[in-house]
C-alpha cells in the first residue's frame, strides 16, 4: 500500500486499523501524522454539538405561536401571569403604558376572582383600560421598520390579528360581564399583543 | 439515532415535562425547549451556517415537536425523536432552497473550487495540540454544503453512516466518502489558518 492508497482507504477503514494500513502508517510519518491529525478533528467536532445559544427572539417566537394556535392552554384563574413578562419591559419606552395597562388589568382579573359580587363594575373598568390603541402600534411598527424591516409586513399582520382579537373579546365582555371565558380570552389576547412588542424589543437588542 | 454522546439529564423531570407539555402546560412546554434549544439551534447553524436561518429552523423544529408531543409514546428518546425531527426540518429547508444535500460529483472527483489553495506553507505546519473551537466551527462552516451536512451529521451529532445514508438518500460509501473528504479538508483549512496566524505573527 502506498500514500495514496491509504488515504483513499481511510474513507472505509477511518481508524487505520487493517492489516496493510498498519503496515504502511509504520513506515510513513507523513500518513501517521495525517491520521493523527483526523483524530484530532474527529476528537474536537464534539465540543461543537452544544455550543451556541439562540436568541431570545426563538423562544418568544415560539411561544406567540403556540398560543396562537391554541397549543399552550390559557392559565388557570387566580394564577399569576406576572412571570411571564421579562424584566426587559420597562427599558423601552413604549413598553410602560404597555406593561402599565397589562397589570391594572391583571389586578381587575384577580380582584375580580376573590369578589364575584364585583364583577360587573370590574369588567367594565377593563374594557375602559383595554383600548388597544394605548399600546401605541405605531411605535412598534416604527420599531420593526427600523431594525428589522424584512419583518415588517409580518409584524402589522400579527398586530392586525391580534387587535382583531381584543375587539372580539372586549365586545364578549361587554355582552356578558359575568362570562369568565370572555374575560380569559380578552386577557390571553392583551397578553399576546404584549409578547408582540417583546419580540420586536428583542429583535432590536444588539 | 443511536443515541451517541447522548445527554445525561434528569429522565424523570423530562419525562413530566412532556406529559404536561401534552396538557397544554406553557412551563413544560418551555422547560423542553431549555434543554435541548442548544443541542437544536447548534446543529441548525452548523448545517445552514447562517444565524437568521438557523434561529428561524430550531424555531420551527420546536414547533413540530410541540404539534406532535401528544403522539409521543416515549418508544424511543424524546431528544432522538427531537433531533431526527430537527434534521428533517433542515434537509426540507435545504432541498426548498435547492442546495445540494449530498453531490455526487464530490465523492467522485473533489472540484477545483473545494481544494483550499495551499499558501503561507500549509503544509509545514502541524495540527498538534488541541483544536481551538471557534477555529473548528469556521472551517466547518467554509465547508461546501455536501461536506458539512455529512460532517456534523456522523462526528458532530454521532449518526451513523446507514443513518446518514437514509436520511440523506445516498448510499452508504457515499456517506463514508464524504466524511472523509469533509475531514481532509478541514485538516487542510484549519493548517492555512494557523499558517496565516503563523505568517501574521512573524510578520508582526
Amino acid at each position: 500500500m502506498n500514500c495514496v492508497e491509504l488515504q483513499q482507504s481511510l474513507a472505509e477503514v477511518e481508524d487505520g486499523g487493517s492489516s496493510e494500513q498498519k503496515a504502511h502508517l509504520r513506515t510513513c510519518p507523513a500518513c501517521s501524522a495525517l491520521l493523527k491529525e483526523l483524530n484530532l478533528i474527529v476528537a474536537a467536532a464534539s465540543q461543537l454539538q452544544e455550543a451556541n445559544e439562540p436568541s431570545p427572539r426563538v423562544w418568544n417566537s415560539i411561544e406567540f405561536a403556540l398560543r396562537q394556535e391554541g397549543l399552550i392552554r390559557p392559565p388557570r384563574a387566580g394564577r399569576s401571569l406576572v412571570p411571564s413578562f421579562s424584566t426587559r419591559w420597562g427599558a423601552a419606552r413604549w413598553l410602560v403604558p404597555a406593561a402599565a395597562m397589562l397589570l391594572l388589568a391583571l389586578g381587575i382579573y384577580l380582584r375580580r376572582e376573590a369578589l364575584p359580587d364585583q364583577v360587573e363594575h370590574q369588567a367594565r373598568v377593563a374594557v375602559a383600560v383595554g383600548n388597544p390603541p394605548d399600546l401605541d402600534d405605531a411605535d412598534l411598527m416604527q420599531e420593526v421598520a427600523d431594525n428589522d424591516p424584512a419583518m415588517k409586513t409580518q409584524y402589522a399582520e400579527n398586530l392586525r390579528q391580534v387587535n382583531e382579537s381584543i375587539r372580539d373579546a372586549q365586545g364578549l365582555v361587554d355582552e356578558s360581564p359575568n362570562d369568565e371565558d370572555a374575560r380569559r380570552s380578552l386577557m390571553d389576547a392583551y397578553q399576546q399583543k404584549s409578547m408582540l412588542f417583546k419580540m420586536a424589543m428583542d429583535r432590536s437588542l444588539p | 439515532m443511536t443515541e451517541p454522546r447522548q445527554q445525561q439529564g434528569s429522565e424523570l423531570s423530562e419525562a413530566e415535562a412532556i406529559e404536561r407539555a401534552k396538557q397544554g402546560d406553557a412551563e413544560a412546554f418551555r422547560a423542553l425547549y431549555e434543554k435541548h434549544k442548544r443541542r437544536v439551534y447548534s446543529l441548525c447553524l452548523r448545517m445552514t451556517a447562517n444565524t437568521a436561518e438557523a434561529e428561524d429552523l430550531a424555531q420551527e423544529a420546536f414547533l413540530q415537536l410541540y404539534r406532535k408531543i401528544a403522539t409521543f409514546r416515549g418508544e424511543s428518546a424524546f431528544s432522538t425523536w427531537l433531533h431526527r425531527l430537527s434534521v428533517n426540518v433542515v434537509l426540507m429547508h435545504l432541498r426548498k432552497k435547492s442546495l445540494p444535500v449530498v453531490s455526487l460529483e464530490e465523492t467522485v472527483q473533489g472540484t477545483e473550487e473545494d481544494s483550499p489553495k495551499r499558501d503561507f506553507g500549509a503544509d509545514d505546519v502541524a495540527l498538534a495540540g488541541s483544536i481551538d473551537r471557534m477555529q473548528l466551527q469556521r472551517a466547518v462552516e467554509s465547508l461546501p454544503p455536501g461536506y458539512r451536512m455529512i460532517f456534523v451529521l456522523h462526528d458532530i451529532e454521532g449518526y451513523e453512516h446507514n443513518e446518514i445514508a437514509k436520511i440523506a438518500g445516498c448510499s452508504i460509501g457515499n456517506s463514508k466518502s464524504q466524511l472523509h473528504k469533509a475531514r481532509m479538508k478541514l485538516r487542510d483549512l484549519l493548517k492555512m489558518n494557523r499558517a496565516e496566524k503563523a505568517g501574521k505573527s512573524r510578520a508582526g
